[in-house]
């Protein structure tokens, strides 16, 4: 999912963290025993708990460790440090790690993951003082992702929503003064933008399909089956529901733009966007600050507009995210939800990007963190503090931040959170495979959507 | 005189046997550890639900795995078994073909020890950088395509179509794996008299009789051991199409049994599905292995 290739904003993150790096350390009543003071070990023992995260370029890297410095350098007992691997390498470290007794004590799993990861006894619950907080100041659908059955496993760092780029060199060329606001208007815009070589070479896709892994294939479908009213699960998670009207109507125009000519699922959209040669594509809010990092001045062609519905009117969208949570086989549960605490539940003034490192404003250090980096967490108000007050921000994007993080922001409200049971990964390669099969003529729409039924409904239905 | 000299012999035998065993304790204490205890453990798991972790927590459930395996909705049996057959198949059938040809050229060239080294290549490269550079020949842009363009024809879009996405890698791991078949096949041309070749000549018999009379029923037992090790490696097959199609894609237009365990098992915990699979993989394994003996030997081939 997450291809990133940061070049810009680590600067700012440091000096971002910075600010927000230096105060007397919390968790008091955070830790498992609620008292702060940790498990395992003796009390007062220097104790080095492990992070192992996908965070592995850069800025992400950089702007996890600034924090981590600044946490180690104020904490003298508990020691933290960061281990990384790449994103799709993630989950099977974690397994293999856990099935070796190696485990990390914090984790920093995908959300899609924490039935499976609960399931088999890798993640701990939030100790209740930390969850009543959790839930007081996250947004419902970061929340809901980082529980099972309604108990919460860790604090939700990222949040990612989707919404649909656009080149707006490429639209003005066509002759489309703006993005999208229906899909008819996206596929009159997608028809009107591609363009091909004499030996059928795409030359520009009117419309990006992106077969990069599960959450691109399965991310941009289940953002415009959400814009048509639809579900991929029933609300209990149980069975599958994307068999529906709506999960009928998205394949279809998915198949349509391929068929007609203005897309090609074959070409890699994470290469092809950057280099303007796709007029429109859906994607997560991650993706805004890869894109600035490696167009340079040529990413003030794009745009970023809420993924249309069939109507005008018609809103909705997927949310994804992250959690830190702790390891159920760490040693030190307390001394690890205390340093968690600190990062994510702890306000300390923090610049806005844009702003220099003066003007802090009070925001916790994984919010502080997220958009230095160029993406956000559930913290709504933390997000508005951060990124300028408002989802639009300002015009020319002063004060702001990046104005196409503004779509992403005013997203939270009405995206829907990615069901996330135990088989949920399995279920989500399932789908993937049925959508890819519809993209590359391998099946019909009916076809798929009764395979993927049948496959993922045999796959839910198996106890774990 | 028979029972006067038959205790001293009996015991030397025995004396024998017993140092011969204390010879082969290491390597049965090897295979016991290395083979037998995780074959019996995987018996084990393919009956059981298990996430990987603790030993404690394995639950028996019987047969559930196996018939999870073959259930209506589950993909083991179409597309992964079926994509493993074909993957098995088409990398034999190629690698023999072309090996038993290029060892036949081989054969009759000079500096034969430089064009062996050559074939064989492809064996000490990594799968890794095979795959990855293969990928590359393959892409929209590649050099394949750029030649296709060049002789006015259309991109073939080799990995991302389904239709040709298995073969494509069919013919990477044919590839990667002839050089092996082309050893082995030389070594037994090799092993030809020559005299039976000065016969045919003798009696006029053409290049094409003596290729299909004389080196084809005597190349026999090689083109076994090269079919039979060729189709295992080909139902084993995991490394190159993870590296050339990730995840078994386009769809799971290749994904194979071996790549479909390996997810099971260290992406989604379940080792109960990922031992059962692979009991069904080792019998299959099994069956194309008796079948393949039963065939050759039908045609005198294992002598």
């Amino acid at each position: 999912m997450r291809r990133r290739t940061f070049t810009a904003g680590a600067a700012a993150g440091a000096a971002l963290l910075a600010g927000a790096g230096c105060d007397a350390p919390g968790g008091e009543g955070y830790g498992d025993g609620g008292d702060g003071r940790g498990s395992g070990g003796r009390r007062g023992a220097p104790v080095t708990l492990t992070v192992l995260t996908h965070y592995a370029s850069e800025p992400l890297a950089s702007a996890l460790q600034t924090v981590v410095d600044a946490w180690n350098a104020t904490h003298r007992r508990i020691t933290v440090r960061t281990a990384a691997v790449k994103f799709a390498d993630l989950l099977t470290t974690y397994m293999v790690r856990q099935a070796a007794g190696q485990g990390a004590d914090i984790i920093h799993p995908y959300c899609l993951w924490t039935g499976q990861l609960v399931r088999a006894g890798v993640l701990r619950p939030v100790p209740p003082a930390a969850a009543r907080q959790i839930r007081r100041d996250f947004t419902p659908a970061a929340v809901a992702a980082s529980s099972v059955h309604g108990t919460l496993y860790g604090y939700p760092t990222e949040v990612q929503t989707y919404a649909l780029y656009y080149n707006r060199r490429l639209l003005r060329q066509a002759g489309i003064d703006g993005p999208p606001g229906t899909w008819q208007e996206l596929e009159d815009a997608a028809y009107r933008t591609a363009r091909r070589d004499r030996h059928g070479n795409m030359l520009v896709q009117g419309f990006g399909l992106s077969r990069a892994d599960d959450a691109s294939v399965v991310g941009q479908t289940l953002a415009l089956l959400a814009a048509r009213g639809g579900a991929f699960l029933t609300p209990d998670g149980r069975r599958t529901a994307i068999g529906s009207a709506a999960g009928r109507d998205v394949l279809d125009l998915e198949r349509r733009l391929i068929d007609r000519g203005a897309a090609d699922s074959g070409i890699s959209l994470l290469r092809a966007f950057p280099s303007g040669q796709v007029a429109m594509a859906i994607n997560a809010g991650w993706w805004t600050a890869s894109l600035r990092g490696a167009m340079g001045a040529d990413y003030r062609e794009v745009g970023v507009a809420p993924v249309p519905g069939p109507a005008p009117d018609d809103r909705g969208t997927l949310a994804t995210g992250f959690l830190l949570g702790v390891n159920a086989k760490s040693r030190y549960p307390g001394e690890a939800w205390e340093f968690l605490h600190w990062l994510n539940g702890v306000r300390a003034p923090a610049a806005r990007p844009g702003r220099g490192a003066g003007g802090g404003v009070p925001v916790s250090r994984m919010s502080a963190l997220q958009v230095s980096v160029g993406s956000m967490t559930g913290r709504a108000d933390d997000m508005r503090a951060l990124l300028g007050g408002g989802g639009e921000g300002d015009a020319d994007g002063r004060g702001g931040g990046d104005p196409n993080l503004g779509p992403f922001l005013d997203a939270l409200r009405y995206a829907v959170p990615e069901p996330n049971g135990p088989r949920a990964q399995q279920a989500k390669s399932l789908l993937r495979k049925n959508i890819e099969d519809v993209w590359t003529g391998r099946a019909s729409v009916d076809a798929a959507l009764r395979t993927a039924g049948r496959q993922i409904d045999q796959e839910l239905s198996r106890p774990y | 005189m028979a029972s006067a000299g038959g205790g001293p012999v009996r015991a030397a035998r025995r004396r024998q046997t017993a140092v011969a065993y204390l010879f082969l304790t290491p390597a049965l204490l090897f295979f016991a550890v290395f083979l037998a205890l995780p074959l019996l453990f995987a018996v084990l798991l393919a009956q059981s639900r298990w996430a990987g972790f603790d030993l404690a927590d394995i639950e028996p459930v019987g047969m559930a795995n196996f018939t999870d395996l073959f259930a209506r909705g589950s993909t083991f049996l179409t597309p992964v078994l079926t994509n493993t057959l074909l993957y098995a198949v088409g990398t034999v059938a190629i690698a023999l073909l072309g090996a038993l040809t290029l060892a036949t050229c081989i054969n009759n060239l000079r500096f034969q020890g430089l064009w062996r080294t050559l074939s064989f290549l492809p064996i000490v490269t990594t799968v890794v950088a095979v795959g990855n550079v293969w990928k590359y020949l393959y892409a929209p842009g590649g050099l394949i395509n750029g030649a296709l363009n060049g002789l006015g024809l259309h991109s073939v879009a080799f990995l991302q179509d389904p239709g040709t996405a298995l073969p494509s890698v069919v013919v990477v791991q044919a590839w990667a794996s002839m050089g092996t078949a082309i050893l082995i096949l030389t070594a037994g041309l090799k092993s030809i008299p020559e005299a039976y070749y000065e016969a045919a000549e003798l009696d006029g018999a053409g290049a094409g009789t003596i290729f299909r009379r004389i080196t084809l029923p005597l190349l026999r037992p090689s083109l076994l051991f090269v079919c039979i090790t060729q189709f295992i490696t080909g139902l084993q097959s995991f490394a190159l199409i993870n590296v050339m199609t990730d995840d078994g894609g386009p769809g799971d237009a290749t994904n194979v049994a071996a790549l479909e365990m390996y997810q099971q098992a260290f992406k989604y915990g379940d080792w109960g599905i990922a031992s059962a699979a692979a009991f069904v993989l080792f019998l299959v394994i099994v069956a194309i292995t008796v079948g393949q003996l039963w065939l050759f030997r039908r045609k005198g081939g294992e002598s």
